[in-house]
């Protein structure tokens, strides 16, 4: 369809008065010829809307608005088959520089030559098509798949659940009573485990596979068939999204030697105390008789680096709960209970309570040292007390409450040993098949091990981050993990107990639930929710240098024998971290590509070396620095008038080409700003800003080859609520290119 | 690193604690909110929160032999901040009571002057019958060593004659106080004992030097004054310290003014009955007001107190301030019948028709003197001597040492 772009040029918000805006008008109607160049007092007001719809309505396809930053007023300016160009004036221009001087002119200039460029070179993007199968598969039976399960049942969509044990429940239905989860919040409570289990099976959508395992899960959100092996039979269906409760499983207690464990039989994990109680009989393995004095050792094995470093944030509560079921099964028991801390949040304060209370029940905060088999009775050695110097405790049985560790498995641990392996049946020569065998000797334990068995490049699970807690970022991405469409939820996403567990099953149900809706309507999920642009790959010229493939945060990219990579569009994210890597320009989004953002670098005016105007590009994530800068404008911080930003989707989606580009064409210095990296990582999409880091690597050999100072080039971080800091650097990047002077390479 | 000891939790002595007015101790979680707020805990081994531990262990030997919760005045400052209302203050005033109980000679002693359903029969009962058969046998006795009572026409002398007053209370007050030795000596033995087991014995002067300094810290009430939350407490407790000390020396310097200065110094002795301008009876009318007005106050505060959430009182405080109160006020009374009765009848007072009166409120403070001085080893009157042999040792071992100046501005969470 042929471009018919107009400029639209607000005059509100102060910019009116602060720049010169026939020598604006001009930029529009003189240098790139557009004959539809207007300006308003009030742009997103009524009349101001009004006038572009008129203009709309006489084929104006393509507006490019010259007003606020585009993260504000987005609504007003949207028309529906109109692609809109926000030019960012106010935050970006009026609001950040002197009003009224040459300088802040020039960079509205700027800013608008980028924007018209932009308007026409991008395209409206088109939703993607996919048929969407409106079914949650629910992996793992116990009590947060079967709240998941039910919740997703009663909003109306079918539910294929899968449990690995021949009965739904999980661990709770091995429990007499659960930690108390309603008022008064004093005494173990009955779980009401087996009313959610009759629920589910009695729910008209809800189809239960017990006994079954997955055998493999391939295709995208809204498209994913999955084969389960069960009883020896297989089982085919096509389902729409995952939500994966798989929970946990107890800390290896033999690691545990030192607490007495497997050196003598009367010390006992909290689970196996758990199968005692559910019993209804104390007695010791040892020899069957009742115990009378009862030692628990808190913290088993966690909060300790040398096992698990983490906090289960249960086991306490399960003690109290041992302790007070112990006490009414037999009142002569004396339940001493060994603590580094008890955690008792919230209404389980009265919990703890009541324990203590409990004449019979005896807490100490205490270091155990040791657990020592002393004959009939156990010696329990412990510092650290407040009972003065180290003490001993005599008891007849020791409860362990060792910690929760996730059913879960490294989906890109078990793929390294998948290509080690490959490499090793192929029998390729050198130190590269060394290495293959002894990753495969290290890791042929994970074998078996799979979970999901995703058909995905990037290994057949979800990717773990610390501990092997799935990778998802739940205080900023509620539910979110690195498989578009796969839902992590309760233990196996965290450590919880079965109340965080319910909340936990219903909130990834309605994940479950959003994924088949967006991608029915063609959109992305979070973070760039509503966004229907997507990835487009011109393969003729790719060199199968599988980039792509490796650095996608989500797996989306699966890839052929000779390495050609095979998009699974629901799957992404639209991140464009895939374009940031390719070599080859060959990846474009229909309103972001090499091509777009090189242009509109290409736009700004570069004055001659002798003006003493220096021009620095900044490429801001538009995730957090962007706004940050948004933020710095509207509180009226000034900053350099030499600086021409472009927000980026993510600093994993710059191409190296932008930056070799702005150098070659006379750009004096560059400014990367994205978010944190790393273990603790704010990066909307996991790897982006780290990914930068590696690749700037590179640029630094672009700038050797250009005989340039490698300081032109500068990489940040920062968290979106530092727009103080964010002036403080560009104004003290400004100060430093001007210190190195100017770049040789202008005019040329 | 030292042996461990073998914790063994005694749960009786646990139930006793609750019983004896500790019956929040199981709330407390340690949190150290009572040992940061206490003026007077000592930084290098600090208290409540450790007694609050050992009472929840049931560690009976460990909390009998403790002189720190004798360091205590109970302002219950702990007991008022502390976030889960375990009453720390309270728990070491139980603690108090077991340890004067515990070491109590006889040991049976100890349980019966403080069970409140014998209290009938050992307040009232008991005296009444014994001083009701020393007054049965004077006659005998009198006629047996042919003795003719000089000071048989005084008023109150006529009713219960001087040699039998002391001879009575001397012996059954020497005889308890034989036994409040023992108790003195077993738990001075005890703090010495469970210091030495916990290897945290440490002795810094010798008794003498580390007894004139508790006396003088009793003398001043200095200790007692860093409870400044609580100075009216102070106060109450050095009027009736005070009182009681002033009557105590008018009593001895009464009877030696009978039976020894005579001997010693002269013709112009004995002077007793004193004259109210006496100096003698000065010191005990003063000594007499400070004990009632000190107790009076007392009683009021401790009648008040659970309404603000101070004190909570057992029968263990109520009855040793009801004794004092009534020794106080029963004196009075008496002290007046017979300066009325003298000034109205003269010599011949003890036949007059105000005599049967007077004599049955003298009873009545008789009585009263017994509940007080013949029980003193076992009822709360021993904090007396128990608090005085822990200070001491506590200033043997240094245990006041640590004890840092008191920050009185309260900021916020910053």
């Amino acid at each position: 369809m042929e471009k018919n772009v107009a400029v639209y040029l607000c005059r509100g918000c102060d910019i009116g008065g602060a720049l010169d805006m026939d020598a604006l008008k001009a930029v529009a109607t003189d240098e790139y010829k557009i004959s539809l160049c207007r300006d308003h007092e009030c742009l997103c007001g009524e009349a101001g809307r009004e006038l572009i719809r008129h203009d709309i309505q006489d084929g104006v396809n393509s507006i490019v608005v010259a007003a606020c930053s585009h993260r504000y007023m987005t609504d007003a300016f949207t028309f529906d088959g109109v692609l809109t160009t926000r030019v960012n004036l106010r935050e970006g221009v009026v609001w950040s520089h002197e009003p009224n001087h040459e300088d802040t002119d020039m960079l509205a200039r700027d800013y608008l030559r980028m924007g018209i460029v932009r308007a026409q070179k991008a395209a409206l993007p088109e939703p993607l098509q996919v048929e969407v199968e409106r079914t949650v598969l629910v992996v793992g039976g116990g009590i947060t798949g079967l709240t998941a399960a039910l919740e997703a049942a009663k909003a109306g969509y079918p539910v294929v659940l899968v449990e690995r044990e021949a009965e739904l429940g999980g661990w709770m239905r091995k429990w007499s009573k659960g930690i108390p989860h309603g008022p008064t919040y004093r005494d173990p409570q009955d779980t009401d485990i087996g009313f959610l289990v009759a629920q589910a099976k009695n729910h008209p959508k809800i189809t239960i596979h017990t006994g079954a395992v997955i055998e493999k899960t391939r295709g995208q959100p809204g498209q994913f068939d999955v084969t389960l092996r069960k009883n020896g039979s297989v089982v085919e269906f096509r389902v729409g999204s995952i939500v994966q409760a798989t929970g946990w499983k107890p800390y290896d207690a033999s690691k545990l030697e030192h607490l007495g464990y497997n050196q003598s039989p009367d010390v006992i994990t909290n689970v196996q105390m758990e199968e005692m109680l559910a019993q209804g009989k104390l007695a010791r393995p040892s020899d069957g008789k009742p115990p009378k004095r009862i030692a628990f050792i808190q913290c088993a094995g966690s909060r300790d680096p040398a096992h698990l470093p983490y906090c289960s944030g249960v086991c306490c509560r399960v003690t109290l709960k041992q302790a007070l079921m112990a006490r009414s099964l037999d009142p002569e028991v004396e339940a001493y209970v060994l603590y580094k801390d008890i955690r008792s949040p919230g209404q389980y304060e009265d919990f703890y309570k009541r324990a203590q209370e409990d004449p019979g029940i005896f807490f100490t905060k205490a270091e155990v040292t040791g657990v020592r088999n002393g004959g009939a009775t156990l010696k329990v050695e412990a510092d650290d007390t407040l009972l003065g110097g180290p003490i001993a405790l005599e008891a007849d049985l020791v409860v362990l409450a060792t910690g929760m560790v996730p059913r879960s498995a490294d989906g890109e641990l078990i793929r390294k040993y998948l290509d080690a392996k490959r490499v090793v049946e192929k029998g390729e020569a050198g130190a590269q098949l060394e290495a293959a065998k002894q990753t495969v000797e290290e890791l042929r334990c994970l074998e078996g091990g799979e979970i999901l068995q995703l058909a995905y490049r990037q290994g057949p699970d979800l990717p773990v981050l610390k501990y092997d807690f799935p990778d998802s970022h739940f205080i900023c991405f509620p539910y979110e993990s690195r498989r578009t469409g796969i839902y992590p939820a309760g233990c196996v996403r965290n450590p919880m107990d079965s109340q965080c567990c319910r909340e936990d099953g219903a909130g990834a149900a309605l994940k479950a639930i959003q994924v088949l809706e967006v991608t029915a309507r063609g959109e992305t999920m979070h973070p760039r929710w509503g966004d229907m642009s997507f990835p487009d790959f011109f393969l003729q010229r790719c060199t199968q240098c599988k980039r792509c493939t490796e650095e996608c945060p989500f797996g989306t990219l699966n890839e052929d024998e000779k390495g050609t990579p095979q998009p699974n569009l629901a799957r992404c994210r639209r991140c464009g971290i895939c374009l940031g890597a390719c070599p080859e320009r060959i990846i474009s989004f229909k309103d972001y590509s090499p091509e777009i953002v090189g242009s509109m670098i290409k736009a700004v005016e570069i004055p001659d070396e002798f003006e003493g105007k220096p021009r620095l590009l900044g490429l801001l994530c538009e995730n957090d620095a962007y706004p940050a800068l948004d933020t710095a404008g509207l509180k009226r911080l000034q900053h350099s008038p030499w600086i021409r930003f472009i927000p980026v989707r993510c600093l994993g989606s710059v191409n190296i080409v932008w930056i070799s580009d702005a150098l070659s064409r006379g750009f004096d210095g560059i400014l990367l700003v994205g978010c944190k990296s790393g273990e603790d990582y704010q990066c909307h999409f996991i790897k982006g800003s780290e990914l930068m880091q590696t690749r700037s690597k590179n640029v630094q050999e672009k700038l050797k080859q250009l005989a340039l100072e490698e300081e032109r080039v500068r990489l940040e971080l920062l968290p979106i609520d530092q727009p103080e800091k964010l002036v403080e650097i560009i104004n003290a990047f400004a100060e430093e290119v001007e210190g190195i002077g100017m770049n040789p390479f202008k005019g040329f | 690193m030292a042996q461990a000891t073998v914790v063994r939790p005694d749960r009786k002595f646990l139930e006793e604690i609750v019983a004896a007015g500790g019956g929040d101790l199981k709330k407390c979680f340690q949190c150290a909110t009572c040992s940061v707020v206490c003026g007077l805990s000592d930084a290098g081994s600090p208290f409540p929160r450790k007694e609050m531990l050992w009472a929840q262990w049931g560690l009976k030997d460990r909390l009998l032999s403790d002189p720190d919760v004798w360091l205590c005045h109970q302002c219950n400052d702990c007991s008022i901040r502390c976030p889960r209302g375990a009453r720390p203050g309270d728990v070491l005033a139980a603690v108090r009571q077991k340890v004067i109980q515990h070491f109590a000679f006889p040991s049976a002693m100890g349980r019966w002057v403080n069970s409140p359903r014998a209290l009938p029969l050992v307040l009232v009962l008991l005296p009444v019958v014994l001083l009701a058969g020393a007054l049965g046998i004077r006659g005998p006795v009198e006629a047996a060593v042919g003795y003719v009572d000089p000071h048989g026409h005084e008023f109150y002398a006529h009713f219960f004659p001087h040699w039998l007053l002391i001879v009575f209370y001397s012996s059954l007050t020497l005889l308890t106080f034989a036994g409040l030795l023992v108790g003195l000596v077993r738990f001075w033995k005890g703090m010495q004992g469970m210091d030495r087991a916990l290897g945290s014995r440490t002795v810094r002067t010798s008794f003498w030097t580390a007894a004139w300094g508790a006396l003088k810290e009793v003398f001043t009430h200095v200790r007692f004054g860093k409870c400044t939350d609580q100075a009216a407490r102070r106060t109450n407790h050095l009027l009736a310290f005070y009182g009681f000390v002033a009557l105590f020396v008018v009593t001895l310097w009464a009877t030696a003014d009978l039976y020894l200065w005579p001997h010693v110094l002269g013709d112009a002795f004995p002077q007793y009955p004193f004259g109210l301008l006496h100096p003698m009876k000065i010191l005990a009318n003063l000594g007499g007001v400070l004990l009632v007005v000190g107790t009076f106050r007392a009683m009021m505060a401790r009648w008040k107190a659970p309404q603000d959430g101070r004190h909570r009182s057992t029968s263990f405080d109520w009855v040793f301030l009801w004794l004092l109160f009534a020794v106080g006020v029963t004196g009075f009374v008496v002290e007046i019948f017979r300066f009325l009765a003298e000034a109205r009848y003269g010599d011949t007072a003890y036949a007059s028709p105000m005599a049967p009166p007077a004599y049955a409120f003298y009873f009545i403070h008789l009585v009263a003197v017994f509940g007080l001085l013949v029980y003193l080893p076992y009822s709360k009157f021993a904090h007396l001597w128990y608090r005085l042999v822990a200070m001491i040792y506590a200033h043997q071992t240094g245990r006041n040492d640590g004890v840092r100046p008191r920050e009185r501005t309260v900021t916020g969470t910053a």
